[in-house]
C-alpha cells in the first residue's frame, strides 16, 4: 500500500490524485513548496534567477544520487564515491595542465571514475561475502590516498586552464547548463529503473538475492555493471565541481557519499534494498538544494544547516514506523 | 597429524593469525629501525591511538548487533567541544568533572540513538548518519567560531599529558572491563545472541530492543569519554576534531575479525586489530614510505585483509565438505 506510509512502493500505482498527494512523493513535492515559499519569506534576494545562479554549486552531487539509489534498491551501499569524485577532479586537473585539448580531460575524468567504480565491482562480484560497506570503506581511503599522493605536499592542484572549463558552466537562458544534465541523467536513469527489464531485475536482486539467482538473473553481473555506473557518475560529478571550483584539494568531495544516501533515503529509498523509487530522490534532492541556497541566501552557519538536513533524515526515516504504530491503535479502538 | 593440527588451529583462530601478524610487523619494523619495540615507542603509539581503541570496543558491541555506528566522531567532537568551551570560560576547572560531564553527553546521544534504531525500526547506519551531521553541526554551534587552545586548557591537559599514566589506564580498564563483559556476563552473551539470530534471541525471552538500546548507550558513553579525553591528550578542542575517527574504528574492528553481519568477533581480535593499524602506521614511515602515502597503504590492507579472510573461510569450508565425503 502507498498510502500515508507510502515509502513502501505497491505495484499498482496510486490512481486517485487524493491518493497521490498522500504517496510519500506527492508529500515531497509538497515539502518542496514550503521549502520554496520559506525561500520566499527568508530573502528578498531568493528569485529564480538567483536560485538558479547559484544551483551549480550543488547539483552536481545530483549526478552520484542516481547510480547511488541502484546501489541502494540492490541492497548495497557505496561510501567510495566522495574519494571517486576527488580522485577523477585530480587526475582531470592533471590532464588539463599537461596541455591536452578539454575533450580528453572529460575523457580522463569520465574513465577515471569508471575505473574506480569497476574496481569496486569487481570486487564485490568476486568475493560476494564481503558487505559492500568494508569494501567501498578500503577504496575510499585508497582511491582518495591515489589522490593525496598526486597531489603531493600542497594537499591541492589548481586547473590552470580555467577558460576551458566556461564550456561547462555557461548558462542556456536562465538556465546553467548542469541544470539540463542532470535532468537528462534524472530521465535516463527513471527511464531505466521504472520501464526496462534491466530495472525490474535491481528490484528483484534487491527484495530477494537468492530467488532472484534462482530466477536466472545475473546477480554479479548486474552489481559489477551498477557499481561501475557510480563511478563514472562520479566522473561526471568530479567534472562540473571542477567547473566551479577551479581546483581540487584532499577534502574536495569529503561528506559526498553521507549527502547523497541522505538525499535519496529522504526521497524514500530503503536501505534494505527492493525499495523506492528515484523520482522521490530527485525531488528530495531538489529539496535539499533549495533549502541550501535559501539558508545560505540569510547567512547561516554551514553547519547548522547541516543539522537541519540531519534532523530532516530522522524524522523522514522515522515517518513510515509512527504512522503504522498510529494506524495500528486506530485499527484497536475500532 | 601434529602439523595439520598447527594449521587447523592457524585458521580456525583469528586470534591465533593476528598475533602472527603483529609479530612479523614487529620484527619487520625492529629490523628497520631497532628502536620500535621500545618502551617510550610502544606507550607512545597506545597514547596516539588511545581514542581508536577505546571506541573499537564499542564498536565491537555494535558491529555484533548487526548494526553500526557512524556519529562516534561527531558525538567526540561536541563532548570534546563542550569540555573545551567550558575550560575555556573557567565554568568547571575539575578534571573528574568534565570526564564525567563529556561521558554523560555521549550517554544522551547514544541513547538517542538506540532508542530511534530499536524502538524506531530505522536503520542503524541512517539514523547515525543524521546524528553524524548533528552532533558535528552543534560542536560548530557550541563553538561558535572559537576553539580552545593549549592556554585554555592547561592544568586538564596534564591527564592526558606525554608521560602521565591517564590515557593508559582507561584503554587498559576499557579493554578489560569489556573483555569480562563479552565472555563472562550475561549481557555480553545476549549481544551475541540478538547478533547471531535476532528472531530466535526474542523468541528466547531476550529483550532485544533493550540490548539494542543499551550496546548504542555504551558506544556513546565511550564516544563521550574519548571527546573529553581527546581534548586532553590534544590539549586543544576545535568542532572539526577527529574527523572520519569513525572510520578507522571500524576498520581496526574488522582487521580484528569482527563481521559486519553480527555475531562474531572477540575483544581480544578487536584489540590485536586496533594495534595492528597502530603499529603499521608508525612502522611505515620507518620502512621509507611516505606520510602522504600512508592512507592509500591503509586502504589496501583493509581490503588485503578481509580479501584473505573470505579465502581462508572458502578453503576451510572446502576442506570441511571434503572431510564429509570422505
Amino acid at each position: 500500500m502507498a498510502g500515508r506510509s507510502g515509502r513502501e512502493i505497491s505495484i499498482a500505482s496510486p490512481k486517485t490524485p487524493v491518493k497521490r498527494i498522500l504517496s510519500w512523493e506527492g508529500a515531497l513535492v509538497l515539502i518542496f513548496i514550503a521549502v520554496n515559499i520559506l525561500g520566499v519569506i527568508l530573502s528578498e534576494n531568493y528569485t529564480v534567477a538567483n536560485v538558479l545562479r547559484q544551483m551549480p554549486r550543488y547539483l552536481a552531487e545530483i549526478f552520484i544520487l542516481f547510480p547511488m539509489g541502484y546501489i541502494l534498491i540492490l541492497g548495497d551501499i557505496d561510501i567510495s564515491v566522495g574519494s571517486i569524485v576527488c580522485l577523477c577532479a585530480t587526475t582531470a586537473c592533471f590532464a588539463g595542465n599537461a596541455g591536452f585539448p578539454f575533450p580528453v580531460v572529460m575523457l580522463v575524468c569520465l574513465l577515471t571514475g569508471l575505473v574506480c567504480g569497476a574496481v569496486n565491482g569487481a570486487i564485490l562480484a568476486k568475493f560476494t561475502e564481503l558487505p559492500s560497506m568494508i569494501v567501498t570503506l578500503g577504496t575510499q581511503i585508497i582511491f582518495r590516498g591515489i589522490a593525496e599522493v598526486a597531489m603531493g605536499s600542497g594537499g591541492s592542484i589548481s586547473y590552470t586552464n580555467s577558460i576551458d572549463l566556461m564550456v561547462l558552466t555557461q548558462m542556456v537562458g536562465p538556465f546553467p547548463i548542469v541544470f539540463f544534465f542532470v535532468l537528462i541523467s534524472a530521465v535516463i536513469f527513471i527511464v531505466l529503473l521504472s520501464k526496462t527489464t534491466f530495472g525490474r531485475k535491481l528490484y528483484a536482486i534487491g527484495s530477494n538475492k537468492e530467488a532472484a539467482y534462482y530466477a536466472g538473473i545475473k546477480v554479479q553481473k548486474i552489481r559489477f555493471i551498477v557499481f561501475s555506473l557510480a563511478g563514472l557518475m562520479s566522473g561526471f560529478c568530479a567534472l562540473f565541481l571542477l567547473s566551479v571550483l577551479f581546483s581540487a584539494n584532499t577534502t574536495t568531495g569529503n561528506g559526498f557519499e553521507m549527502e547523497v544516501i541522505a538525499m535519496a533515503v529522504f526521497g524514500g529509498i530503503a536501505t534494505t534494498g527492493g525499495k523506492g523509487n528515484l523520482v522521490g530522490g530527485f525531488i528530495a534532492a531538489f529539496i535539499i538544494v533549495c533549502l541550501r541556497v535559501a539558508l545560505g541566501l540569510i547567512n547561516m552557519n554551514t553547519q547548522l544547516i547541516l543539522v537541519i538536513i540531519g534532523l530532516m533524515l530522522i524524522i523522514a526515516v522515522l515517518m513510515p514506523g509512527i504512522s503504522q504504530r498510529i494506524k495500528g491503535m486506530r485499527k484497536t479502538v475500532k | 597429524m601434529k602439523k595439520n593440527s598447527v594449521l587447523k588451529q592457524l585458521t580456525k583462530s583469528r586470534e591465533f593469525s593476528l598475533v602472527i601478524v603483529l609479530i612479523v610487523l614487529c620484527i619487520v619494523a625492529t629490523i628497520f629501525s631497532p628502536s620500535f619495540l621500545s618502551p617510550t615507542n610502544i606507550s607512545q603509539i597506545f597514547r596516539n591511538n588511545a581514542l581508536t581503541m577505546i571506541l573499537s570496543v564499542g564498536m565491537l558491541c555494535v558491529l555484533l548487533t548487526g548494526g553500526i555506528d557512524i556519529s562516534i566522531a561527531s558525538i567526540l567532537a561536541f563532548s570534546g567541544m563542550t569540555v573545551g568551551m567550558l575550560l575555556k570560560y573557567d565554568v568547571i576547572t575539575n578534571t573528574f568533572l568534565l570526564f564525567v560531564i563529556g561521558s554523560a553527553i555521549g550517554v544522551g546521544c547514544g541513547l538517542l540513538n538506540g532508542l530511534i534504531i530499536a524502538k524506531g525500526n530505522v536503520a542503524p547506519i541512517i539514523s547515525t548518519m543524521g546524528f553524524m551531521y548533528i552532533w558535528r553541526g552543534l560542536a560548530y554551534v557550541i563553538s561558535n567560531n572559537e576553539w580552545a587552545s593549549g592556554a585554555d586548557v592547561v592544568g586538564y591537559s596534564d591527564f592526558g599529558a606525554d608521560g602521565s599514566m591517564g590515557p593508559y589506564i582507561i584503554i587498559a580498564a576499557v579493554f578489560i572491563i569489556g573483555f569480562i563483559v563479552m565472555k563472562w556476563t550475561k549481557f555480553g552473551r545476549k549481544i551475541y545472541a540478538v547478533g547471531s539470530n535476532t528472531e530466535a534471541a526474542r523468541v528466547s525471552g531476550i529483550n532485544v530492543d533493550g540490548v539494542l538500546i543499551y550496546t548504542y548507550v555504551i558506544m556513546g558513553f565511550l564516544s563521550g569519554l574519548c571527546g573529553a579525553l581527546s581534548v586532553s591528550i590534544y590539549a586543544s578542542a576545535q568542532p572539526n576534531m577527529q574527523y572520519a575517527l569513525e572510520m578507522d574504528v571500524i576498520a581496526s574492528c574488522v582487521i580484528g575479525g569482527v563481521s559486519m553481519s553480527g555475531g562474531r568477533g572477540s575483544v581480544v581480535g578487536t584489540f590485536l586489530g586496533a594495534l595492528i593499524l597502530a603499529f603499521i602506521t608508525r612502522a611505515l614511515p620507518l620502512v621509507g614510505i611516505d606520510a602522504i602515502a600512508q592512507n592509500m597503504v591503509k586502504g589496501v590492507l583493509i581490503l588485503v585483509v578481509v580479501v584473505l579472510n573470505v579465502v581462508t573461510q572458502r578453503m576451510m569450508d572446502r576442506a570441511s565438505l571434503e572431510r564429509r565425503e570422505m
